[in-house]
């Protein structure tokens, strides 16, 4: 078993350590194959440890590599642990990196850093296997900021473009600032309970003070805000769409940014002491979940929409790991997993039939030309929109079912409303793309179905997407006794067929709109003429309620402003030209009694006359005060001085 | 060989520098090259011979100088200087031997090799006035190379990094009298001896004018906030080489003497002035972040990182319990390591356009690809990426001290926010984008001699992040000898408040097992 681990864990390192033996090389296919060899034995190594962990039932492993660090009280090693949650999202993780990395030797074909993107996509499978599978804080974080220099160097891997790079140092710095919340709350747990291993923390909190634990609790929250781009710190992951697509799908959608959602799940035990925390990470989420919806609506950019909505569905996870439904939230995780790469990988496709273009508006009646694309794309929408049978449906329906068994009902209309707006931008999407005019003829592209293998790559997912609700029963057995799970019943029967249907009528309704409004032949590329372009609501929508603006203006530039202020004005000319006037001063000093010491004799003669009086002054006040000190100490104490 | 072998690391150097003269000029640089691998593989051995659980001094070395004033020279290592003799060796090999092509060239080894004798000598002086004699004479190698090697402004700069430096040193020197005084009043024999000074319980007043006296000694060197200015224009004036071995090893003179002399002298001093000592880090850490953010000279960039390294290095040092000193020694290694690395590349580009100024390059990571690649390595460890080194010191740095202050830690924290801003930026200015300039279209990517250096630095970064325990072990066993002695030696409650007793809990720790045993 711990073979299989180590495996699991390392295959990646060295898939990524091969690659980067090739880096200044030009492109080698094998490289793109053996680099998705090793992610698929890692894949295999994984659903080994699952079978063993589901089916035979055996006890988690838990490995201690070696010693991290050491001093002091403190004592951190390398340690792995293969529970059920963590096995989850290891075959998550595994199996949409493995499709990935087939897809992209496909996509990243004619690029001449083919290389060099398999040893960064594969550091950064790694990194999020080491995020997953460790056994403490500590670890965690490794792969925390692992995974976010993999995504700065994925974001900017078209590291010409201007745009790429901006975006890169944008996810970056916006990670950094989310991460030293959570390097607080590890200290935290650190000098609250004197270890950061899971095991001993989570046993350690339940004796602390709700007050300490809802410091850790927000603290390690705000670390996860950052990586799953929550509210305020939401905004790299629409820019961070300039990385190529196959990233979008991995990082941007399937793993890393679920990392937050993992951080809370994984923390479970933490989070179910504090439930006002919960309620606030729910009521963000729940927020989030609508907010980025709203964005999604207008945006004119393929990929961004894409991005949006991953942000809503990230939202939603939030919203039932916050009600304590840790379990319901891992399943999402997991389902949203596998619609949402293939919905990217789509899109891939697309954007390599239309040459880059991503405006949803300049293609149209695309599914003539790419048929299966259109399908899964389809069908991914249909997931997304949490249509019966598909995956979304069992996932999302039961996160709103968990808020209303929980008589979170401001919480369960939003996130209703917001399944609603979800199913009208997807297919808003799908119907610009593939259906209506063929608009992209006016631009003069000829579009052209993926590769063959890309297809059949992407096939595991259509056929997850499709059926991924049939694994919701044994999931929820699978995880009941870590997550301390439990199944949310709404007592009548008839509210909860009420629910079901009414959601379903809901969705189809919006989905039947979106289709009428954008699938006919009435649809040109706007050109900020139009009514509704010009609308206040729709502004404020394209514009992103004007946040990167705000970003931009009120806290980039005066950064930059008064980091140059500092420099120019404090550094140059108040704290060095201090240091230079004191110099000076001295300087002169010496400059003008130089004089004394011009050796004419008569000049040093007078000195010396003026020297011996100054000291035999000296030397009659000194005498006197020591032969009348005692009367002097007296008059000085009468006088209160002494 | 192993009983004097500090004194031999101290002069053999110095001695083949003398030596030095006689070489022709064609055979220098081997000459070099060999006496500092020598020398390396002396520092080596002495890591080698070092007991590491030992927390005490080793390798002592004890000959009369002026008895009657208890001036001796004695030298000895513990796990706090160890690894930055080891460190100084190294980084003059591998400085000499990455040398690129400079005029009088065999001044300026054998100028390197007197360096490293006062380098050495530094940390190894447990007698405050040998102690005081090397760190003076490390200003004299130093200023000849910026003033003989530097740029356009290398007078003025040399000037003042010898003149700012030293008149904080002659401060530093008088306490270190009155330090001697206060001991022969007490015990009535003079000594300058650090041993015999640790022994000392001084009143607090007096321990806060000392406490002060040092510090503005330390302070100048480290060089801490507003006494920073110096660095920018030395390095900014400094051949590549001056730049490495100074910030690189220099630097790490005044925060080891804040470990050495002001901890364990002045606990109760220590921890009355923790609070605005780690005001002026932070200020170090954010401010200076910010200015290096806006420079437009790469290296000036590095420079003030530096200065914002220095800061947590600080921070960690005054949390005054194991976990923060041990941290801000190994971030002092970790520091010389990476900021060494990051002049060194800077250097590499300026051999190649002799320019240093942002502006002027642009997308090199399409010409230099091998380069811009180690540079990424450094710049992510400048960063503090976990499982680099960098990170190891930083962690446990703020990890310390947030055990005095959640807020000041807060803010402190903020070094990895602002440190990946100017960073990042730097790196995007200079190797991302289109080569804009047509000088360099054409550039070599990084040589030979340049991978000599710039491959072990690398290879040190990932290795001692991914596992750092043999440098933190003995660090740490050392450091909890100084935190004890340091608890024992407190009289205020703030300070026994402060500095954690290690002894006690392990006597609690005993005692519960013995009683559960017996319970059994």
């Amino acid at each position: 078993m711990e073979t299989l681990l180590y495996i699991a864990l390392f295959a990646p390192l060295v898939s990524s350590m091969f690659s980067a033996l090739f880096t200044t090389t030009p492109k080698k296919t094998f490289v793109g194959v053996i680099a998705s060899l090793l992610i698929f034995t890692s894949f295999v190594s994984s659903s080994l440890l699952l079978a063993l962990i589901v089916v035979n039932g055996s006890a988690p492993v838990h490995v201690e590599m070696m010693t991290w660090m050491a001093t002091g009280d403190l004592y951190i090693p390398f340690g792995f642990i293969v529970d059920e949650v963590s096995v989850t999202m290891m075959m998550v993780v595994t199996l949409v990196s493995t499709i990935v990395h087939i897809y992209s030797i496909g996509y990243m074909d004619h690029d001449k850093g083919f290389n060099r993107f398999f040893a960064w996509l594969s550091a950064f499978v790694f990194s999020m296997m080491v995020l997953v599978m460790s056994d403490n804080y500590a670890g965690l974080f490794i792969g925390w900021e692992g995974v976010g220099l993999c995504s700065w160097g994925l974001i900017g891997f078209w590291f010409h473009k201007e745009s790429a790079t901006w975006a890169a140092n944008e996810a970056f710095i916006m990670n950094r600032i989310a991460d030293l919340g959570m390097l607080i709350g590890i200290f935290l747990v650190y000098w609250n309970t004197g270890t950061l291993q899971y095991e001993g923390a989570f046993e350690a909190f339940q004796t602390l003070d709700t007050a300490t634990l809802t410091w850790i609790g927000i603290f390690l929250f705000i670390g996860a805000m950052g990586k799953s781009a929550q509210f305020p710190l939401h905004t790299w992951l629409a820019d961070a769409m300039e990385g190529p697509t196959p990233v979008s799908a991995l990082i941007h959608a399937a793993t890393m940014v679920t990392a937050g959602v993992y951080l809370v799940i994984r923390s479970n035990e933490l989070y179910s002491l504090i439930p006002n925390v919960g309620l606030f990470i729910a009521s963000l989420g729940a927020f989030v979940a609508l907010f980025a919806a709203s964005m999604a609506l207008v945006n004119r950019d393929m990929k961004r929409i894409i991005a949006y909505s991953t942000l809503s569905q990230l939202g939603y996870m939030f919203a039932a790991a916050g009600l304590g439904a840790y379990w319901v939230a891992l399943f999402h995780l997991m389902a949203h997993a596998f619609f949402k790469a293939l919905l990217f990988l789509g899109a891939g496709n697309v954007m390599h039939a239309m040459h880059d273009e991503l405006d949803p508006f300049k293609m149209g009646g695309l599914k003539k030309v790419m048929k299966w694309t259109w399908i899964m794309m389809t069908i991914a929408s249909l997931a997304l929109a949490g249509i019966f049978p598909f995956a979304g449906f069992f996932s999302k329906d039961t996160i709103l079912e968990a808020a209303f068994a929980e008589h979170h009902f401001v919480i369960y209309g939003v996130l209703l409303f917001t399944a609603g707006l979800t199913a009208f931008y997807s297919f808003r999407l799908v119907a610009l793309i593939f259906h209506g005019e063929e608009r992209y003829k006016i631009f003069g592209i000829h579009p052209h179905e993926a590769y063959r293998f890309m297809l059949v790559a992407m096939s595991p997912l259509l056929i997850l997407a499709m059926i991924a609700g049939v694994l919701q029963e044994p999931f929820f057995h699978m995880i009941e006794e870590i997550l301390s799970a439990h199944e949310y019943h709404i007592h009548s029967h008839t509210t909860l067929w009420i629910m079901l249907v009414g959601t379903q009528v809901f969705v189809a309704l919006a989905i039947l709109y979106a289709y009428k409004k954008y699938a006919n032949a009435f649809i040109k590329v706007p050109d900020g003429t139009s009514a509704i372009e010009n609308s206040f609501a729709y502004k404020l929508l394209y514009n992103q309620y004007y946040i990167p603006y705000f970003y931009e203006e009120y806290l980039v530039k005066p950064y930059k402003e008064i980091s140059d202020m500092f420099w120019n004005k404090v550094d140059m000319k108040i704290v060095d030209a201090s240091v230079d006037g004191i110099a000076g001063i001295i300087y002169g000093t010496g400059e003008k009694t130089r004089a004394m010491q011009s050796g004419n004799l008569s000049t040093m003669l007078k000195w010396m006359v003026v020297g011996l009086v100054v000291l035999l002054s000296l030397a009659v006040v000194f005498g006197l005060a020591a032969r009348y000190s005692d009367s002097i100490t007296v008059i000085l104490s009468g006088l209160g001085v002494m | 060989m192993l009983d004097h072998i500090l004194s031999i690391l101290i002069f053999f150097p110095a001695i083949a520098a003398v030596f030095g003269f006689m070489i022709q000029k064609d055979s220098i640089r081997a000459y070099g090259i060999s006496v500092a691998a020598i020398e390396f593989g002396l520092s080596l051995w002495l890591w080698f011979a070092f007991d590491g659980n030992v927390s005490g001094m080793q390798f002592m070395e004890n000959l009369p100088l002026v008895p009657s004033f208890g001036i001796n020279y004695i030298l000895g290592v513990d796990g706090i200087s160890l690894f930055i003799i080891v460190l100084a060796a190294f980084f003059t090999m591998i400085g000499i031997a990455s040398l690129t092509e400079t005029p009088n060239e065999k001044n300026m080894i054998i100028t390197l090799l007197f360096l490293q004798m006062t380098m050495v000598g530094v940390f190894a002086a447990l007698d405050a006035i040998v102690f005081y004699v090397f760190w003076e004479l490390s200003l004299v190698p130093m200023l000849y190379i910026i003033g003989a090697w530097g740029g356009p402004l290398r007078i003025y700069a040399s000037i003042k990094f010898f003149l700012y430096t030293f008149a904080g040193s002659l401060v530093m020197l008088v306490g270190m009298l009155f330090m001697a005084y206060f001991f022969y009043q007490a015990t009535g024999v003079w000594s300058f001896a650090l041993l015999d000074w640790y022994r000392l319980i001084l009143p607090e007043t007096f321990q806060l004018w000392l406490f002060a006296a040092f510090f503005i000694g330390f302070a100048i060197k480290v060089p801490m906030f507003p006494f920073h200015t110096w660095l920018p224009y030395a390095h900014g004036q400094a051949p590549t080489i001056g730049s490495v071995i100074l910030a690189a090893i220099l630097l790490k003179m005044g925060t080891y003497a804040f470990i050495r002399f002001s901890l364990p002298l002045f606990p109760d001093a220590s921890a009355a002035f923790m609070v605005p000592i780690a005001v002026i880090a932070i200020i170090m850490i954010i401010y200076t972040a910010m200015v290096a953010y806006a420079q437009k000279d790469v290296k000036q960039v590095v420079a003030y990182s530096s200065i914002s390294h220095m800061g947590v290095i600080i921070l960690g040092t005054f949390a005054l319990n194991v976990e923060g000193i041990t941290g801000s020694i190994f971030l002092m290694i970790a520091h010389g390591v990476v900021s060494g690395a990051l002049f060194l590349l800077v250097g590499v580009i300026y051999d190649r356009r002799h320019t240093k100024l942002m502006s002027e390059f642009g997308g090199l990571a399409h010409v230099m690809p091998r380069y811009a690649t180690i540079f990424g390595i450094m710049l992510m460890a400048s960063v503090g990426m976990p499982l680099t080194i960098n990170f190891v010191g930083e962690f446990l740095s703020l990890l310390g001290f947030y055990q005095q202050s959640h807020i000041l830690t807060l803010l402190a924290g903020t070094a990895i926010i602002v440190g990946a801003i100017y960073m990042l930026s730097a790196y995007k200015k200079m190797f991302f984008g289109d080569v804009t300039k047509e000088e360099n279209r054409n550039l070599p990517d990084i040589n030979k001699r340049e991978l000599v250096a710039l491959i072990p630095l690398s290879i040190i970064t990932i290795w001692l992040g991914i596992y750092p325990k043999p440098i933190l072990e003995p660090i740490n066993n050392s450091v909890e000898a100084v935190v004890q002695l340091m608890h024992n030696k407190a009289q205020t409650e703030l300070a026994k408040e402060r500095i954690p007793n290690l002894v006690k809990e392990r006597v609690l720790v005993i005692k519960k097992t013995v009683i559960e045993e017996e319970v059994h």
